[in-house]
């Protein structure tokens, strides 16, 4: 079948590439954002870029009769213009007049015409990708299942490319060989009458690709990420470097550098000197030495805290990193040690590269290392632990807002649930954190632990707890088996030694709190106090920030924000201090706002400017805004529900966004065999909602009981239990739109730019969604959606009749 | 005719002034740290004659008595007016004092300490700001500030023991070394907390061989406008 000499399986091809691309450049955005700036500002930009689907949408429906004529040059044309945007787009936004730095923009308001300029710079690549996918659907939208079926399995191949391509190369190298697929795309597409002009375009345009290849443009990060501080120490150098899916690792060494984080003050020895290591830019850990022998300071921080109460045969330490816990267990004798750590760049940087940096800590014979998420080992493991350790809770990101969208299972109620059914009779859970000012993590912790002891039904809670702090930083100790006098005097007495204070023990008094260390602010003993008395939910309502304990629903221990804490915050700190504070969750606010009026002066502003008729306009955004959101929110649910089953966010999403794409794509291809009748609009909808709200209460469930399945057979649970909902979910789409392009192609196209423009937008919705209501919540909405949409049936049903479809 | 004369008198004296700031340190004194509760009287003193201008770049001098810090270059600020101001009033400071501080930076937090004690002994890790930092306290004629080139980790034992010791550098521990090299008596202030977060002002004091910490005030680094 030909259209203006355009060849549907040559249209095929070409839009499968270029939706690889697509996908591939919106991952890679996100992961040199992350590197160079600061990941709530890569999720702002990228956002504002990938509404350029729904732009498309509109200048198609706009345009339509122009643009249609011009179809055979201007697909391709469309194609290789997306393409040269993409490999030079990086490039052009390092120039000084487009350099826009996240951390900046409380403080030099001129940043805002950078951002503006930084979101036009990535939003072009995208709208002119768009424009000829777009124009695609429309002069094929008989073949429509066919070209979605292209275009979903491209755009679920394009999240395995980018990780295998992060695997390979670095960064800023990425964008010029993604660039090469449009390109390609368009050369395929070349219309016979332009060969010669379009020939040599195509040549430049692999020669633009190629210099950028050879010459990338040096990531230029934010001043202010923490390894350009770092840098500016005394021969400060960058020793090694990896790119890999889990992002950018950069190990730093200089001989000024040390680690020993809360070190006492009775500590008289050097602190040895370490590198560290840096993830995205951002501090993950030291390669410290192993420091054997009761002098090293790993006996000097609290942390030592559930070693000095009694000798730990085995232990287990959970996210252990660069290794500091594992240290620490190894230089007090521990015979089973178990460090579970879930970055195999770590593990192997600090098995190989860094081996002698640490004394060949991943060596020891006493300690066997699990690549694997925390808590994925703890639902699958069955042995038992005198010691269960956590390393800061501030290294999870906590503190500064940053992660505070970032789900950390292993800081719920649920997970501190499965760590102490994993205890010995006396053994105990250790997690500590810097005492942040105003109060948070310390706060958090100790409510988190307490909910869970309650929900085991223990309810004299300070027999169980301990905790002790030192001039900086806080340990909790939670025992199985209530505290004995043995012990707290081991307790007393490892305080006094180090000049730390012992905060909660059962015969506590006032002045043994402060005796080495004091605080301006006194009420965070009174706080503990709450938390650990009957009125603690009162508590939780009043407190300035949340401090209520996550769970496995509302995994969000390092969300903090409460309105009115805003307030407190900016008189404390200034607003210039903005992006270092609680604001992450702020700022998906702001971003799912500038989506919302983005989208709005995109696709509803343009109505005004066609001859559209009115029911059939708010029957077409319901439809097509309700399927794009149910979509995003099922895609979102699985990855997080994943996450845990798999044990791993990276290989998670890519498995779940390729798998339900490719399925997606196999039922899009299947639905142009099938009859866009009112009957069978019903059945999919109405399928989708019931297999939706069945998920609702079985996912957890079925995920839960076969987490400790054998891999293999627990990917082909994942697969089906993806596969499902995916296949069906592909079909509402082109069935739609081939129904409402029968009364009119501009309606199509708006449509499409609806549908593309409610998917970004269901992705930001949907973080808050989560952090406000939970998971079971968003799948219900999920289902909703699709239920929604069936109610529209009926304008479609009328087309059907009118247009014997 | 009397009038005119006292305006002649003015505009004479406003030219010839060879420090065009003396109105807005004495502003920054008054609004910015006086008003904040600081009450030690030479540490007030002190901040209204030293030139802050001076010690920040020459594009940023209109900017010098800002409430906020200023880059300096290598990625180090001059501390807020304030902060300044409270670290000074906190040691104590008498004129008999000994002093060390780790972070010379610019040589700002060294010269009002150089105006209210008889020695200070500062240490700059950065070649170029120490280098920078010593010419320009000697240009300035502070013959009692001694600046070295080293990290400050390991203080400054050949002066040892120091009546008090400020750190301007954030760390994630108080160096064991500058416990030892603190006076029996003496106060050392330091911002500490966990790496590259916020962090807290700290007090740390020496007594009868005792060390005891106070937690002071949440501190952090600010962002500044990047210089053209």
């Amino acid at each position: 079948m030909n259209y203006f000499g355009l060849n549907i399986k040559k249209i095929s091809v070409a839009i499968f590439l270029l939706s690889i691309s697509i996908i591939a450049y919106q991952l890679l955005l996100i992961h040199i954002f992350s590197i160079t700036q600061w990941y709530h500002f890569a999720f702002m930009v990228i956002s504002v870029a990938l509404l350029g689907f729904g732009a498309a949408g509109s200048f198609i429906a706009l345009f339509k009769n122009r643009l249609i004529a011009n179809v055979p040059w201007l697909i391709p044309f469309s194609m290789l213009i997306s393409g040269l945007l993409q490999c030079s787009a990086i490039f052009i936004s390092q120039l000084s007049f487009a350099r826009f730095d996240s951390y900046l923009i409380f403080a030099d308001y001129s940043q805002f015409i950078n951002l503006i300029i930084t979101y036009l710079i990535f939003f072009l690549p995208f709208f002119f990708g768009a424009i000829s996918i777009g124009l695609s659907f429309i002069i094929y939208i008989d073949q429509i299942g066919k070209l979605y079926f292209s275009n979903l399995i491209g755009s679920g191949l394009g999240g395995i490319t980018a990780l295998i391509l992060y695997s390979i190369f670095l960064p800023e190298e990425i964008s010029s060989l993604i660039s090469l697929l449009p390109i390609i795309s368009a050369l395929i597409l070349f219309p016979n009458n332009y060969k010669r002009i379009f020939t040599l375009i195509f040549i430049l345009s692999i020669a633009v690709s190629v210099f950028f290849f050879i010459n990338p443009s040096a990531l230029k990060k934010s001043e202010f990420k923490s390894i350009s501080k770092t840098l500016n120490l005394i021969d400060a150098k960058v020793v090694f470097t990896k790119n890999s899916p889990y992002g950018l690792i950069e190990v730093v060494s200089s001989p000024v550098l040390r680690y020993s984080q809360g070190l006492s003050l009775a500590y008289q020895k050097e602190v040895p000197q370490s590198k560290a290591i840096f993830l995205n830019g951002d501090w993950f850990g030291s390669i410290v030495k192993t420091n054997k022998g009761k002098n090293g300071f790993l006996h000097y921080t609290t942390t030592a805290l559930p070693y000095a109460m009694k000798e730990k045969e085995s232990v287990l330490i959970l996210n252990a990193g660069s290794g500091i816990e594992t240290a620490q267990a190894i230089s007090y004798n521990a015979n089973r040690i178990t460090a579970v750590e879930q970055n195999g760049i770590i593990i192997s940087l600090m098995k190989n590269e860094f081996a002698e940096d640490s004394d060949s800590l991943y060596h020891h014979k006493n300690l066997t290392i699990r690549n694997i998420d925390s808590r994925t080992f703890l639902q699958a493991d069955t042995n038992k632990y005198d010691l269960i350790t956590l390393p800061y809770t501030n290294s999870f990101g906590g503190g500064v807002g940053l992660y505070a969208l970032q789900e950390q299972y292993l800081l719920t109620v649920d997970s501190f649930e499965e760590m102490f059914d994993h205890l010995e009779s006396e053994g105990v859970i250790s997690v500590s954190s810097w005492i942040d000012y105003p109060f948070r993590n310390p706060l958090k912790i100790l409510s988190t632990i307490v909910e869970m002891l309650h929900k085991k039904k223990i309810s004299d809670y300070k027999n169980h707890i301990t905790a002790v702090k030192s001039w900086g930083t806080i340990t909790f100790v939670v025992k199985k088996s209530p505290l004995n006098s043995e012990e707290i005097v081991k307790i007393r007495s490892f305080s006094d030694s180090l000049m730390f204070d012992p905060i909660i023990l059962p015969d506590i008094s006032e002045s043994e709190r402060t005796k080495y260390n004091s605080m301006q602010d006194e009420k965070f003993f009174e706080y503990i106090d709450e938390i650990l008395s009957g009125h603690r939910s009162r508590f939780y309502d009043e407190y300035d920030f949340n401090i209520k304990p996550a769970n496995d629903d509302q995994p969000y221990f390092s969300q903090f924000l409460k309105w009115k804490s805003l307030s407190y915050l900016k008189d404390i700190y200034g607003i210039r201090n903005a992006p270092f504070l609680e604001i992450g969750y702020l700022l998906v606010i702001i971003t799912l706002i500038q989506i919302i009026i983005i989208a709005f002066v995109l696709i509803i502003l343009p109505l005004f400017k066609t001859d559209l008729k009115g029911n059939g306009k708010l029957k077409t955004l319901l439809y097509f805004g309700a399927i794009g959101l149910g979509y995003m929110f099922v895609e979102i649910i699985f990855i997080q529900r994943f996450i845990l089953y798999f044990g791993n966010i990276i290989y998670a999403a890519a498995a779940v966004i390729s798998s339900m794409l490719i399925c997606s794509g196999v039922g899009s291809y299947l639905s142009s065999k099938i009859k866009g009748s009112k009957r069978n609009l019903i059945f999919i909808c109405g399928s989708i909602f019931t297999v939706l709200i069945s998920y609702k209460f079985l996912l957890t469930p079925v995920l839960q009981s076969t987490i400790g399945f054998e891999f293999f057979l627990k990917a082909v649970i994942a697969f089906l239990l993806i596969a499902v909902p995916s296949f069906l979910m592909g079909m509402p789409f082109p069935i739609g739109l081939k129904i409402i392009s029968a009364e009119n192609k501009s309606l199509a196209a708006w449509a499409w730019g609806i549908n593309g423009s409610s998917s970004v937008a269901s992705s930001v919705l949907v973080v808050v969604l989560a952090l406000e209501f939970g998971f079971a919540t968003v799948i219900l909405i999920a289902a909703l959606s699709y239920f929604t949409a069936a109610l529209t049936k009926v304008s479609f049903s009328a087309f059907s009749r009118r247009y014997n479809l | 005719m009397h009038a005119l004369i006292l305006i002649l008198i003015l505009c004479l004296s406003a030219f010839l002034q060879d420090d065009p700031y003396v109105q807005d340190r004495e502003r920054m004194v008054r609004t910015q740290i006086e008003m904040r509760g600081i009450k030690d009287q030479a540490a007030l003193s002190s901040m209204k004659k030293v030139q802050r201008h001076l010690f920040v770049p020459k594009d940023l001098r209109d900017n010098a008595y800002d409430d906020r810090p200023l880059p300096i270059g290598y990625g180090q600020t001059i501390s807020q007016p304030f902060i300044v101001a409270y670290m000074t009033e906190i040691i104590r400071p008498n004129k008999n004092s000994k002093m060390l501080e780790i972070g010379t930076g610019s040589g700002y937090q060294a010269a009002v300490l150089a105006e209210i004690i008889s020695d200070v002994y500062t240490i700059e890790i950065i070649t170029e700001l120490s280098n920078s930092s010593e010419k320009r306290l000697k240009e300035l004629s502070y013959k009692n500030v001694y600046v070295k080139n080293a990290d400050g980790y390991y203080g400054w034992k050949e002066h040892a023991p120091f009546d008090a010791i400020i750190v301007t550098a954030a760390s994630e521990y108080i160096p064991p070394p500058l416990i030892e090299q603190l006076k029996d008596g003496g106060r050392m202030i330091i911002p500490v907390g966990s790496p590259f977060q916020t962090q807290m002002l700290m007090l740390v004091e020496k007594k009868d061989g005792k060390v005891t910490t106070k937690s002071l005030m949440p501190v952090i680094f600010v962002p500044f406008k990047r210089s053209k």
